[in-house]
């Protein structure tokens, strides 16, 4: 009754509290939201892998038409063989310029007589090869001879790694075009030879490289994007500013003769600091869902991603009420140390902020150097970061989610531990 | 005939830590069933610190402090289930309503649920606050304030009040009802410790005194032999000779 008198009582001065309110759950919407939308182009960037290309086929032959054919079926690579006005066929200048202001990443250039050197080529090896039965030396390119120089141009600020995949991918066509011609003048010269031409030999599909995720668990569209991040890191940072009202209330309470009248009272110590923790982190639990909610479906009405949560609800319910405990008992921590509101909420804000940036709130922590990296599992709120994170995107199951949750759970107790050691040492004197 | 006393205080000796000084000094006295005894003293003296040992939430470095027979150290819990304060401060929460203020404090006393409605309307009918039930605290005037705040130390009708500046910075028709008030509390047989700086109000409700300054007994007793004894007039002069006219604060 007690208990419940004192979660009554925090309630009243809550709603009553347009302040409070509003830094407890139109704030936090707010900084979702906004964070969301400002590091949405970010987490494209960092996530996406497509190149814009522009392809100048000055051959007009095999080799032109067969890298073209292998780009358009990439899904990495976006290519364009036409200017936008005028629709002509792209030049080696216009593409330059292209690729010089920026408009694209790169161009390719596939030069005049390229299929019809390379053919060449590849028919003086293979009749050689077929003449002296393989055994002595066989016809290969002389000194002399110039390479068939297919050119990329690049924008000066494309990234590294993009320059590196669009050279390998150029390359790896030019080889797969290479080794069909190779297999074509094989059979052509056999058949020449008055056999049966052999039957058709395919070299493209020996080996195939499939990519699946890790947690080997069938997921769509579950890469870290903006809202797969920015909802749960900026719930769990809203959740930890409770301390806010919680010690504002508190220090209020003590500075106001409320708190020692509750003392005087036969024992209502503990039900009034078991009410306080019940309110405070069933209103953490309350802006978790709200947050989470905003992340399903808010976030898709301001051309967001939409917020996938899994299907580990237990987990998440487990997850949200081990951040909320380690949040209110980090907030009674703060409010009972600190003796002012003025230290409590300078102290309380700035912590937290450290302990997100930390914890990886701001910037996700493999976007980190490696020392902030080896600090970050410290952070409280890395652990409930990385325990959303394996539920939202590697599906991960309660048990997986368990040694974080155990962690936050265990953080809450020594912060109820620390304030009521803290409280009794200054109270009973 | 003298009536058996429901506080004891022999000796009291407290020095808080980084404080070279006692706070109080071996301090005794005793107050008796259904008296308004008055604890006086200027600022500073050590008023807070024996109310606060009389509650069991102070510790004593020597001495020993009895309520109702029981050691206040050892069964603080006990002896706070049978008194009630009203501190100095107006101890109440702005933001919820007379009502919501006493039933949340009727609760915190645990007091059945069945009688805390009509235990809150007594009360507040009784200090002439029923029409303001359900006015927000913050709204009140500081002598509506003062009477909620004492109404608040009276829900679960305790044996003994403790009052520290009862009527503090509230005119003259609330101070009238409080002091009306305390004297029908002491009639229905409730033990009243009074302290206050107003001794024109003291000299006129309490029985008996104790007067006590930089922590130590200056005089106590009844206000008459006190008089008769120090050869004063009234019980400001008698103080103002015993603590000085010296400003403390």
């Amino acid at each position: 009754m007690k208990i419940l008198a004192t979660i009554k009582k925090e309630l009243l001065l809550l709603v009553r509290d347009p302040g409070g309110m509003a830094l407890v759950f139109i704030m936090p919407l707010a900084l979702v939201v906004v964070m969301a939308v400002i590091q949405d182009n970010t987490f494209r960037q960092f996530q996406e892998t497509r190149i814009d290309v522009l392809l100048v086929d000055e051959d007009q032959d095999d080799l032109g038409a067969g890298i073209e054919a292998s780009f358009q079926e990439s899904g990495g690579i976006r290519i364009t063989t036409r200017e936008k006005k005028g629709g002509k066929a792209l030049t080696r200048d216009a593409a330059r310029k292209l690729v010089q202001s920026g408009d694209y990443q790169a161009a390719v250039i596939i030069p005049v007589g390229a299929t019809a050197t390379l053919m060449g080529r590849m028919d003086g090896v293979v009749r050689g090869l077929l003449a002296r039965g393989g055994r002595d030396a066989v016809e290969t390119p002389r000194a002399g001879d110039a390479a068939v120089r297919v050119e990329i141009l690049f924008d000066p600020a494309i990234k590294a790694n993009y320059r590196q995949t669009l050279s390998a991918a150029v390359e790896r066509m030019i080889i797969g075009q290479q080794a069909e011609w190779l297999t074509a003048a094989i059979q052509e010269q056999l058949a020449d030879g008055g056999g049966e031409p052999p039957p058709g030999i395919d070299l493209s599909r020996m080996i195939e490289v499939a990519q699946s995720d890790a947690s080997g668990k069938e997921r769509e569209g579950m890469a870290l994007n903006a809202v797969q991040h920015n909802v749960p890191a900026w719930s769990m940072f809203a959740m930890f500013f409770i301390l806010f009202p919680l010690a504002g209330n508190f220090i209020k309470e003590r500075e106001d003769g409320s708190m020692l009248r509750l003392r005087l009272i036969a024992g209502s110590q503990l039900p009034v600091v078991v009410g306080k923790f019940l309110f405070y982190a069933a209103v953490c639990l309350l802006q978790l869902s709200l947050l989470i909610a905003s992340g399903i479906y808010l976030m898709p009405l301001v051309g967001l991603s939409r917020l996938v949560i899994g299907t580990n609800w237990a987990g998440v319910i487990l997850t949200g009420l081990a951040v909320a405990m380690a949040a209110t008992g980090y907030g009674l921590l703060i409010a009972v140390y600190f003796r002012t509101p003025q230290q409590a909420l300078s102290f309380g804000s700035i912590s937290v902020v450290i302990l997100a940036a930390v914890g990886g709130v701001w910037v996700p922590v493999f976007a980190m150097p490696q020392i902030m990296q080896s600090i970050s599992p410290y952070s409280p709120l890395n652990w409930g970061l990385t325990a959303f994170n394996d539920l939202f995107l590697r599906n991960a199951s309660t048990v997986d989610v368990l040694p974080d949750i155990c962690k936050l759970v265990c953080f809450s107790g020594a912060a109820i531990a620390g304030s009521i050691l803290i409280h009794k040492a200054r109270t009973v004197s | 005939m003298t009536t058996p006393a429901v506080i004891e205080v022999s000796g009291l000796t407290k020095v808080y830590r980084g404080s070279g000084k006692p706070a109080v000094d071996q301090l005794s006295f005793e107050v008796h069933e259904r008296e308004i005894f008055g604890l006086l003293g200027p600022n500073g003296a050590g008023k807070s610190t024996t109310l606060m040992a009389l509650c069991g939430l102070l510790r004593c470095d020597a001495g020993s402090v009895r309520v109702f027979g029981l050691d206040a150290a050892r069964h603080g819990d006990e002896i706070r289930s049978q008194i009630g304060v009203a501190p100095q401060d107006i101890a109440l929460f702005p933001a919820l309503t007379a009502a919501e203020n006493l039933v949340y404090f009727c609760r915190m006393y645990g007091l059945r649920r069945s009688s805390i409605h009509s235990n809150v309307n007594h009360f507040l009918e009784e200090f002439g606050l029923l029409d303001k039930a359900n006015m927000r605290v913050q709204h009140f005037s500081g002598g509506m304030k003062r009477r909620l705040n004492l109404i608040a130390a009276l829900l679960h009708h305790p044996r003994m009040v403790i009052l520290d500046e009862p009527t503090s910075g509230v005119d003259v028709q609330s101070r009238n009802m409080i002091v009306d008030y305390m004297t029908k509390l002491r009639s229905d047989g409730v033990t009243i410790l009074y302290s206050s700086h107003l001794l024109e109000e003291a000299e006129r409700i309490c029985t008996r005194f104790a007067i006590i300054d930089e922590g130590r007994m200056i005089a106590k007793g009844a206000l008459a032999d006190m008089l008769a004894a120090s050869g004063r007039n009234n019980l400001e002069d008698l103080f103002l000779h015993l603590t000085g006219r010296g400003i403390r604060d």
